[in-house]
This record gives C-alpha cells, sequence and structure tokens, in this order.
C-alpha cells in the first residue's frame, strides 16, 4: 500500500511538471497578451510595465523564474486582480465552489441513487420509464436553461429563493440542485445499469434463495457491487464540481473559482490561468488515487498493486 | 480497516462537508447596494483605468478638484480654491485645512508632489501616465528621455538611513554628461543590455548602469531630477503644477480618479500589495475600505475624516462583482440592489415598453465605430472607404440591434460638449456609394478582393451589427463581405498589429473635450490602429494643443475632425446612451454625458422608497 501511494505521488509530480510546461508555452503561443486591452498603452508605458512583470526577458528565463516559484509553492500574483496573490484567490474561491460543489454532490447522490435503485427494481414498468426519460432530459439540458427556469419559477412566479448572491444557506439551494442536476441524472442510468448487472448475478439469487427480505438483498449485497460504476464517475465529477462551473456560478454570482477559469483564459491573466490548471491536476490525480482505493474496499476481487 | 465501516464512514464524511458547506456568517446589508460588473484590477488609483474601479476609486480617494455630480465641472476637492496665471501655464492650487488622511494626519502638498512623481515614475507602470504629460516635462521623467546637460537623479539600491521598509533607494543628483549606448551584442538579449549614464555629482564624474559592472556602479534608475519637472509644493498647503501648453480641461483632470493622492507612509511601510488591504489602506475620500471578497463585493464604510462627512449618506455601501448583465438586472428586481450600471442589450426594448421610472436612456460620451486598415488596397482608396461610409445604414442598426435610443453617428466627436461644433461625414446615399465604388475600380463590387471581412469579437450585439453591414454592403454594393468572430485577446491583437481589414471598436471620451476622441488618430498614436496618417491632421491637432483661446483651439478640432470625416478612416456607426437601471428614490444621482455618478451627495428619500416598494411589491 505505502509502496504505491509512494509511486502515485512520483506520477503526481511529474503530471504537474508536464502539465505547467505545456501551459506555459501554449498561454504564451496564443495571440494576446495580460496586457491587452481596448485602450492602447503608449510604447513607453507599455515597456514600463512589461518590465515590472519580467515580459521583456526571454521566454526560458521566464519559464525557469516561474517554475522555481512553483516548486516553492508561490504562484504570483494575479495580472487581472493586482491586489491578490493567485494563493488569495484560490484560497477564497475554493471553499465558496466547495461548498456548492458538496450541495450539489449530496443532491445528486441522494436523487441519482435512490431513482436508480427504484428504476433497477421496477425495471420496464412506467415508473421505471417515467424515472429513465426524466434522467435523459436531465443530461440533456443544459445548465443555463434549468438555471434560467429555476429562477423564473421559483424567483420570480414563486418567490421562495433569493435571486442570486452568496453568504446565507437560502443562497445555496437553487445553484446548488442546478448544478447537481445533470450529475444526478448520470448517477440516476449508471445506478439503475449497475443494479440490472447484479441482480441477474448467482451470488443474488443465492440470497433470495436464502429467504431474505428484498430490502436486505437490495441494500446489504445488490447495492455495493452495482456502485462501482458510480464511484469511477464520482472521481473526476468531483473534481470537476468541486473547482467550480462557469455557468452556474455566473448565473447566480456564485465568487467561486468557475469564473476565474474562464475569464483568466480569455484575460490571458498567465498567473491565474497557471494556478488554477495546477490545482485542477492536482485534484483530478487525487480524486482518481481516492476512486482506485475505493474499490478495494467495495470489491474484495480488486488489489492494489 | 473494517470493510463494513466505509458506508458509515462515507456517510458521515458526507454529512460532515455539508455541515460545513452551509454554515455562514451573517452579513448586516448595506444602506446602498450597486452592481460593480466585475471584480476591480486593484484600488491604487495609479494603475487602474475601467469604470468598475473608478467607482470604487473615486470613492476612496479625493484629488484637488472633484466633479460636479449634476455636469461634471470641476468643484473644490482637496483643494479649496485655485489660481490660473493668464497664459493659462501654471495653476497655483490651496489645500484646506481640513482634508485629512484616515489616520488623522493632514493631507499636505507633499502629498501631492510625491502621488503625481508615483504616478509619473516608469516603476510604477500607470496606464494613464500620459494624462501628466500636459505637465511641463512630465513626458521625459515618465519616459526617461534625457538628453547631455538634464540634471538627473539616480536611484541607488540602498535606502537611505531611517527609511521605511518599503522607501525608494536613496537618491543622488547630478547633471548627466553623456549616455554610452553599449555595443550591440550578438543574440537575442540585444535590447535589454543597459546603457551607461556619465553623470557629473558635485564636481566628480561618476559612472552608473542598471545591473553594475565594467567600472560603473549599480543603480535602479536614471531618470530626470523631479525638481525639473513642473510640479512643486510652496510649503505645506500649495500645490504649484506648471503646464507644456495650455490645457483646457486641466482642473477636470485633477479630478480624474488616477490622479488621486496617496499616502506615502502607509506605501512605503507596507509594500505593494499589502498596502492595499483593509486595515493598511490609508486613503483621504469619502469611504474606508471594510472588506474584499474576491469576485463577490467590497464594503465600503463612511470615513469619518472626510471633511466633507456631512454629504456622505450611506454609512455602508456594497459594491458587488456581478459580471452578468442579466443577474444584476435580477438583483435589482427583487431588491437586493439600487443601481444596475448597464442592463443586457437584449432586455432594453422590453424595459422602454414598460416606460418605468428607473430607466431612462441619455446621451453618452461615447462612440461605436468600424476602423478601416487603411495600409491594405484597396482600402487605402479613400474613395472605397467614402462608398463603405456611404452603404452603412445606421438607422437600421440603432432600430434593430441596439435598441435603446442610441443616436446614429455622422461624426467621431460625440455630441454633449460645450462649445464644440461636430463635423459631419456625409449620411446614407447608395447612388453616390456606388458610382464611388465604380470610380475606384470595382463597379457593382466587381473585383473587390474576396477576402474582405469586418472583424468583431465574441459578443452578441458586435456580431448582429456586423452581420447587418455584412449584408447591406452584399446587397447595395456587391461586395463580398465576411463577418468573422475572434476571441477577445486575438481580436486585440489582430487589430494592433493591422491585420484586418474592416474591425469594429468603441471608445469612450475620459473627459468632456473633443481632443479625447481626436488625439487618437495623429500620426502612429496607440489607439490609431488604422495605419492612417495626415500630416496637416497631426499639425491641427498639436496646434490646438498650444491654443489658450477656447474658441479659436475649438475650431481647430473642428477643421481636424473636417479631414477626419472626409478621409475616413473610422466610419461611426452611432453614439451610445447609457443604459442604467436606478432607484427613482435614489437622490443625488443625475444624468450625465460620461455617466459616471460620485457616491458623495447621494441619499435616499425614505418616503418615496416606502411608496415606491408599496405599488411595486418586491414580490
Amino acid at each position: 500500500m505505502m509502496a504505491f501511494l509512494l509511486r502515485r505521488a512520483l506520477w503526481l509530480v511529474l503530471t504537474l511538471w508536464i502539465v505547467f510546461t505545456i501551459s506555459f508555452f501554449l498561454m504564451r503561443a496564443v495571440p494576446g497578451g495580460p496586457l491587452d486591452a481596448e485602450r492602447q498603452l503608449e510604447p513607453e508605458i507599455r515597456a514600463n510595465i512589461e518590465a515590472r512583470y519580467h515580459l521583456d526577458e526571454p521566454l526560458a528565463r521566464q519559464y525557469l523564474r516561474e517554475l522555481a516559484n512553483v516548486v516553492r509553492g508561490d504562484l504570483g500574483y494575479s495580472y487581472k486582480m493586482a491586489d491578490f496573490s493567485v494563493n488569495e484567490i484560490i484560497g477564497q474561491g475554493f471553499p465558496i465552489s466547495a461548498s456548492l460543489g458538496i450541495v450539489a454532490l449530496s443532491f445528486a447522490l441522494v436523487l441519482g441513487l435512490s431513482v436508480g435503485i427504484i428504476s433497477a427494481v421496477r425495471r420496464q414498468g412506467w415508473i421505471d420509464v417515467s424515472l429513465r426519460t426524466l434522467a435523459t432530459i436531465g443530461i440533456a439540458v443544459p445548465d443555463f436553461v434549468l438555471a434560467s427556469v429555476a429562477i423564473i419559477l421559483l424567483v420570480f412566479v414563486w418567490p421562495l429563493f433569493p435571486a442570486a448572491g452568496w453568504g446565507e444557506f437560502r443562497h445555496l439551494i437553487l445553484p446548488g440542485c442546478c448544478l447537481g442536476a445533470p450529475y444526478a441524472a448520470y448517477i440516476a442510468r449508471l445506478t439503475r445499469t449497475g443494479m440490472l448487472d447484479v441482480l441477474n448475478q448467482d451470488y443474488i439469487r443465492t440470497a433470495y434463495a436464502k429467504g431474505l427480505l428484498p430490502r436486505t438483498v437490495i441494500f446489504r449485497h445488490a447495492l455495493k457491487g452495482a456502485l462501482l460504476p458510480v464511484v469511477s464517475f464520482l472521481g473526476p465529477a468531483i473534481a470537476g464540481i468541486l473547482t467550480g462551473s462557469l455557468v452556474v456560478e455566473q448565473i447566480f454570482a456564485i465568487p467561486g473559482l468557475g469564473i476565474h477559469f474562464v475569464q483568466s483564459a480569455t484575460q490571458r491573466d498567465y498567473t491565474l490561468a497557471m494556478g488554477l490548471v495546477l490545482l485542477y491536476t492536482a485534484l483530478l490525480c487525487l480524486m482518481n488515487l481516492l476512486v482506485d482505493v475505493a474499490y478495494t474496499l467495495l470489491d474484495p476481487r480488486v488489489k492494489l498493486e | 480497516m473494517g470493510r463494513a465501516l466505509v458506508p458509515t464512514a462515507a456517510a458521515a464524511m458526507l454529512a460532515g462537508a455539508m455541515l460545513w458547506a452551509v454554515s455562514f456568517a451573517t452579513l448586516p446589508q448595506a444602506d446602498f447596494t450597486f452592481c460593480n460588473e466585475t471584480e476591480i484590477k486593484t484600488v491604487d488609483p495609479a494603475i487602474v483605468t475601467g469604470q468598475p474601479e473608478g467607482r470604487i476609486v473615486s470613492s476612496l480617494y479625493e484629488g484637488l478638484t472633484r466633479w460636479d455630480p449634476k455636469d461634471l465641472h470641476p468643484i473644490p476637492g482637496v483643494a479649496e480654491r485655485w489660481e490660473i496665471s493668464p497664459d493659462q501655464l501654471t495653476y497655483r492650487f490651496y489645500l484646506r485645512n481640513d482634508a485629512l488622511w484616515s489616520d488623522g494626519t493632514p493631507v499636505t502638498a507633499d502629498d501631492f508632489v510625491w502621488s503625481f512623481r508615483r504616478f509619473l515614475h516608469p516603476g510604477t507602470g500607470a496606464e494613464y501616465a500620459y494624462q501628466l504629460w500636459y505637465v511641463k516635462r512630465g513626458r521625459d521623467f515618465s519616459t526617461s528621455q534625457l538628453a547631455p546637460g538634464d540634471p538627473v537623479e539616480i536611484e541607488l539600491l540602498e535606502q537611505p538611513a531611517g527609511a521605511l521598509p518599503h522607501a525608494a533607494g536613496r537618491l543622488l543628483h547630478g547633471k548627466l554628461l553623456s549616455i554610452e549606448s553599449p555595443a550591440p551584442p550578438a543574440g537575442d538579449d540585444a535590447a535589454s543590455a543597459p546603457a551607461t549614464y556619465r553623470v557629473e555629482i558635485e564636481g566628480a564624474e561618476r559612472r552608473f548602469r542598471k545591473g553594475g559592472g565594467a567600472g560603473t556602479e549599480d543603480c535602479r534608475w536614471v531618470l530626470l531630477d523631479f525638481d525639473a519637472v513642473g510640479i512643486h509644493a510652496e510649503g505645506p498647503r500649495v500645490v504649484r503644477i506648471e503646464l507644456e501648453h495650455p490645457t483646457p480641461y486641466f482642473l477636470s483632470l485633477m479630478g480624474f480618479y488616477p490622479l488621486s493622492p496617496l499616502n506615502r507612509r502607509c506605501i512605503e511601510t507596507h509594500g505593494y500589495p499589502a498596502w492595499t488591504k483593509p486595515g493598511n489602506l490609508v486613503n483621504n475620500g469619502p469611504y474606508l475600505l471594510e472588506f474584499r471578497r474576491i469576485r463577490d463585493r467590497i464594503r465600503l464604510v463612511k470615513n469619518p475624516h472626510y471633511w466633507n462627512r456631512d454629504e456622505v449618506h450611506f454609512r455602508t455601501v456594497d459594491a458587488l462583482a456581478v459580471t452578468s448583465a442579466a443577474t444584476a438586472v435580477n438583483l435589482y428586481l427583487t431588491g437586493e440592489a439600487d443601481w444596475v450600471p448597464q442592463v443586457p442589450t437584449t432586455i432594453v426594448p422590453e424595459l422602454l415598453r414598460q416606460k418605468r421610472p428607473d430607466f431612462n436612456p441619455q446621451p453618452y460620451l461615447g462612440i461605436y465605430y468600424y476602423r478601416v486598415n487603411t495600409t491594405r488596397a484597396p482600402l487605402n482608396d479613400v474613395r472605397v472607404r467614402r462608398a463603405l461610409a456611404l452603404a452603412i445604414n445606421r438607422r437600421a442598426v440603432v432600430d434593430t440591434v441596439t435598441r435603446a435610443g442610441q443616436i446614429p453617428a455622422y461624426s467621431f466627436v460625440p455630441p454633449g460638449i460645450a462649445g464644440y461644433t461636430q463635423a459631419e461625414c456625409p449620411h446614407e446615399n447608395l447612388d453616390e456609394s456606388r458610382r464611388l465604388l465604380a470610380e475606384a475600380g470595382f463597379p457593382d463590387g466587381r473585383g473587390f478582393p474576396p477576402t474582405f471581412e469586418i472583424l468583431f469579437n465574441d459578443l452578441e450585439s458586435h456580431k448582429a451589427i456586423a452581420e447587418l453591414i455584412q449584408d447591406q454592403w452584399k446587397r447595395e454594393l456587391g461586395i463580398g463581405v465576411r463577418a468573422q468572430k475572434l476571441e477577445w485577446a486575438a481580436y486585440l491583437a489582430r487589430t494592433r498589429q493591422l491585420d484586418y481589414w474592416v474591425s469594429r471598436a468603441a471608445w469612450i471620451g475620459d473627459y468632456p473635450d473633443p481632443n479625447t476622441f481626436l488625439d487618437m488618430f495623429v500620426t502612429d498614436g496607440p489607439n490609431n490602429q488604422t495605419g492612417w496618417s495626415n500630416a496637416e491632421y497631426d499639425r491641427l491637432l498639436a496646434l490646438a494643443a498650444t491654443q489658450a483661446d477656447p474658441a479659436e483651439r475649438m475650431a481647430t478640432l473642428h477643421a481636424a475632425e473636417r479631414i477626419l470625416m472626409d478621409e475616413l478612416p473610422v466610419l461611426p456607426v452611432y453614439y451610445y446612451v447609457t443604459i442604467h437601471i436606478v432607484r427613482p428614490y435614489l437622490r443625488g444621482f443625475f444624468e450625465n454625458v460620461q455617466d459616471v455618478h460620485p457616491l458623495v451627495g447621494m441619499w435616499i428619500d425614505p418616503e418615496a422608497r416606502a411608496k415606491y416598494w408599496q405599488e411595486h411589491s418586491i414580490r
């Protein structure tokens, strides 16, 4: 186990370095830079600012300088929010995106698992068909449509929730559900398929033959096996959901990380974009590791090597 | 590890995470809340340029003058009065006695000299630095333009004794003897090799170079001695400023937010960016920074030391960093924001149809136009440019796309500048347009380059306008036109490199004077970006900069615009209107051509508010 973890840690460092290098040169290869704006700068003023940010240095020297900083854990200062370091921006935004993500995930898990199990148990009945239709719609409808409809219905027509903002529990519910809905739909489908696979297996038939209650068979024996595809889906999904969603965060004015992802790319905020890419890479690797560990716990046939 | 524990542990983790996720500290609502469009770049006035930044910075600081909220003419700020010499070259500002910093110490003339020096200093990187290039030798200081014989100041690496931790290095003053440029070495580093300055200091010759070495002394900067720049303190209460040329809008500039004073002790104690943090920041304006939550809000709280505090009616103000205009309007409609500076253009017709008391578009000092790349054939032919201008149906643009009462534009300078008459380009005339195009060698559009295209950045309204004009040119002139959408930074890069045919553009005036629009198009001006150059135009702009008589100056600028509108390197499309929505019971909020609304003097009429909410129940 220790050797396994150590090897994965080494891979993580290597992955981060490769991602850093590719991102660094890719960002500088696309046209435009962090100093571009509608108003053009006087050449002398532009030179002054470039010198301040070391943008006038050869690319190789910039690369080494930034790499050394990142290794020390210093992601530098944002170009477009100059009063804050990238560490501060992530430090403020990540917990917010994570809170929202946790609410969305809980919603998605509770709803998705229940719907999936019910669907599987009542397969081909009218409940199954309508739930599956709903799940398909849930996956197909884009989040901004869902969010807009939710705002019209639950903010303006039937005023239950605030239109947008962050700071109280009531701000969490609408965006949490809108963010979680497609995940719920996906989890429902995965659970249903997994359950159907498992329900046909011999050990389930054995369990029924032993005279166990259907409830016990489903929750104690079948569900564990059916969860495997859900768990492998959850790994990357959690990494994505924790680092924020652009659309939902923008519509509900939530100060998470999602909006930074897009803004830092379009505004060529090199330092912030780099910090976010590295954060996402690290989270993704970590989640995949957790998934692998969870597999061994859920399925005795899987061993870490 | 017991496998049986896994579900329990996972459930417990999820429950714990939920509990953490939904725990919040409550935040009392502010007296006044407005949507500020986006997160601001910084609270350092010297560095910022945008309107969202302007709203915050002008609430935190106050310059020598400030702007009257009604029509934005300069009124006393930190300076209670001023004297202007008859030749309009020397300004003396007399500071009020009760102007204080937020730590209770007085704002002095030295503070302004220090702040303006910092603003002009190349190490600050101020984008607006050219706003002080009107000052005598301000440009030379800012751009390190030195000639032998100039007085210079050398900033050394070491700090003077007893200096604060983040103070600048020790300054040496001397006379420049000569500049030795290094022999250009082979390789890519050629441009970055620093020059060596031979300087006479107290009778002795010394040599300085950034980085030192080769018999030179190391230094940070060699700049024009700031004493030679026309900014001086005459005692603690008088700031004297000498200008290069008469500048009729100079008093307005002194109220422009980048030219706010900064507290030297605060900056030298904490350094950048720590000095911008709430708690560290020392400022002199109507409000203080209580806290900042990135991309959420900036909470401002009334400054008890502000001299004009009786006019500050809100105890707390929230500036929300809401990027989505639709979300901002939702917040307004549900009573959580009182002022939204820009509503989405898509809902403008609906708001106008409702005849709301809170939505009332007014002329605004901005123009939407198309740049033409005059370095590319056949656009280098003025007849072609004129043909394109004559075939744009501007009425269709404002009636079917923008739809907020924007005004079709036939001049580059928008209306609303006192004393100025615009010079117009010809209005739509399709016969004349076709005739000119045929004369230029493209009868019915035959032979026109097939790659001709309109470049615009990715925004719905730009796309709609580009497609409309594309259609007009295609239909009426028979030329093939493509509409090319680009992502923001790529669009900027292509425009800057003159790698386009026609490119969408817009300009908002910095101050109410034609110069802010016309000086863009002098030869090689950084915002020209059309490749257009006209010696007579350059001469007129330079002449206007030296004319003291306002009427003569305006006539000169009019003559310059006449040339611009005859030559048409730019095709005006429409003048902007303001599209803000604001509570009708907010008092002290006035419509003006720059859409600038100082918080000082604003207040909420409680009776009108009660009545309003009775009529428009929130829900």
